[in-house]
């Protein structure tokens, strides 16, 4: 639950703008950290996990619009700035196929980065308790859980614009210009928390494969051309 | 399902005059009628302006009535989100507009516009490594599709599909995923070390945009109508 299939016009402008903004400065400094990277081992990896998320993004497993993400296993993957970066690409894409709004690619790269950096912490931080794939099932369900709080957040400070309703009383409708929270609240963390179960078990066994298949691709070395003893960005 | 392969073809086979408008013009359309979308306090103009973007790709040779059915994708999500607001029928019609619009004008972008002449625009104004990740994600997509096309054949044909069984099929499903990613990935490197060969050196495609051309009035006034409509409706 946590991308939003919000469309345009719906969120008030100056939500989505700061939403811009925040992805902006989150992918400067991602780009920064990249800078010296490794271009002919990472684009590839890039294009293939960004591809990847959209496939998965593709496939719509519950009757109500939701798919998995990958954004965890992005993260893993890639590690946290690639990550972000790849959570930007894979949402212009979809706002390029008509899956969520324009104006609110922002707040979903901020949603979808999220995943990715906070799913890259938590399985390295985990490196030492559990296997595999529990260490990236558990990944997931936190990462999901957080983000979808910061979704609800999202909802909660949109409130919608009040001029939206201005015209209401023209027209008859008998509404207030204000969003039920906890309606939606309780729809993402109830509906959420079947995908998060379902996610989690299928990232936990995506990489759980790729460590026994190419484990080498759990080992993500940004600058390592640059020089041997050059720094690292978290290996497994 | 994102239907993104059939989307690629109607944008690489038709010729009509939205296909030969540029690609800034349907750009600066899409921006128009998202100007509208945001700025509407009224369900009727957006609904005068959809129809008038339905006569528009009718009139232009595009899958009008697919398009249709596609746009209308994105108010399932504007209901769900709805759902949550406390409002009427007036609310609803106006929430779904909002959302069916701007989705359809997206629609005619890309069903007559090639991937590639879009990215090329927008890498201009993206630094080298988005605009890499951009072609190298688009380009991996349509070979992953094919491969997950041919791995979900394969894993029916070999009984690896059992109705009921949710943990058998998540299993051979996640695998199938780790899979494709693996060969994505050696799929994605030889291509680029192909495309570094033959004289890649950071940038994917021209950048160059494409200067204004006649069949531009078409998604230039559409989408000036469209805003002016919402402007001037009292």
């Amino acid at each position: 639950m946590t991308h939003m299939h919000i469309p345009d016009g719906i969120l008030p402008v100056w939500l989505w703008v700061s939403g811009f903004i925040v992805m902006a400065i989150a992918l400067g400094i991602g780009l920064f950290r990249l800078r010296s990277m490794d271009m002919k081992k990472k684009i590839p990896l890039l294009g293939a996990v960004s591809a990847a998320m959209l496939v998965a993004m593709s496939l719509e497993i519950l009757p109500i619009a939701y798919h998995i993400n990958l954004s965890v296993v992005a993260g893993i993957l890639l590690g946290p700035a690639l990550g972000f970066v790849a959570a930007f690409i894979a949402n212009l894409i979809l706002a390029l196929v008509g899956h969520g709004g324009i104006t609110v690619i922002g707040l979903n790269t901020i949603l979808l980065g999220s995943e990715a950096v906070l799913g890259h912490t938590l399985f390295y931080l985990f490196k030492k308790i559990l296997p595999v794939f529990w260490r990236a099932a558990a990944a997931t369900v936190i990462t999901l859980f957080v983000t979808t709080i910061m979704l609800i957040g999202i909802v909660a400070a949109s409130d919608l614009n009040p001029e939206f309703f201005t015209h209401a009383a023209e027209h008859g409708a008998a509404f207030k210009g204000q969003i039920s929270v906890s309606t939606f609240a309780i729809m993402a963390l109830s509906l959420g928390s079947i995908g998060w179960i379902v996610e989690a078990a299928i990232t936990g066994a995506v990489v759980r494969f790729i460590s026994q298949v190419k484990p080498d691709l759990l080992v993500h070395v940004l600058h390592g051309n640059k020089a041997q003893g050059g720094p690292r960005e978290g290996t497994q | 399902m994102i239907d993104v392969a059939r989307i690629d073809h109607w944008a690489a086979s038709g010729s009509g005059p939205l296909h030969r408008a540029s690609t800034l013009s349907k750009i600066l359309f899409l921006l128009l009628v998202v100007a509208a979308a945001v700025t509407a306090r009224h369900p009727a103009p957006l609904a005068a302006g959809y129809l008038l973007l339905l006569a528009a790709a009718a009139a232009a040779g595009l899958p009008w009535l697919r398009m249709v059915a596609l746009s209308f994708y994105a108010a399932l999500f504007a209901v769900l989100y709805g759902i949550s607001l406390r409002g009427g029928a007036w609310m609803y019609a106006l929430m779904i507009l909002k959302a069916i619009t701007p989705a359809y004008a997206m629609l005619t972008l890309i069903v007559s516009t090639p991937y590639p002449k879009i990215f090329s625009l927008i890498s201009a104004l993206l630094p080298e490594i988005l605009a890499a990740g951009l072609y190298m994600t688009y380009r991996t997509f349509f070979i992953l599709l094919d491969m997950m096309d041919n791995f979900i054949a394969a894993i029916r044909l070999r009984g690896g599909f059992s109705p009921g069984s949710l943990y058998k099929n998540s299993a051979n499903i996640s695998k199938g995923i780790g899979m494709l990613l693996v060969r994505a990935v050696e799929r994605a490197t030889r291509l680029y070390a192909v495309m570094a060969v033959r004289g890649y050196s950071g940038k994917m495609a021209e950048t160059r945009a494409e200067g204004f051309r006649g069949p531009d009035w078409l998604p230039l006034g559409a989408g000036v109508f469209v805003l002016m409509l919402v402007i001037l409706w009292k």
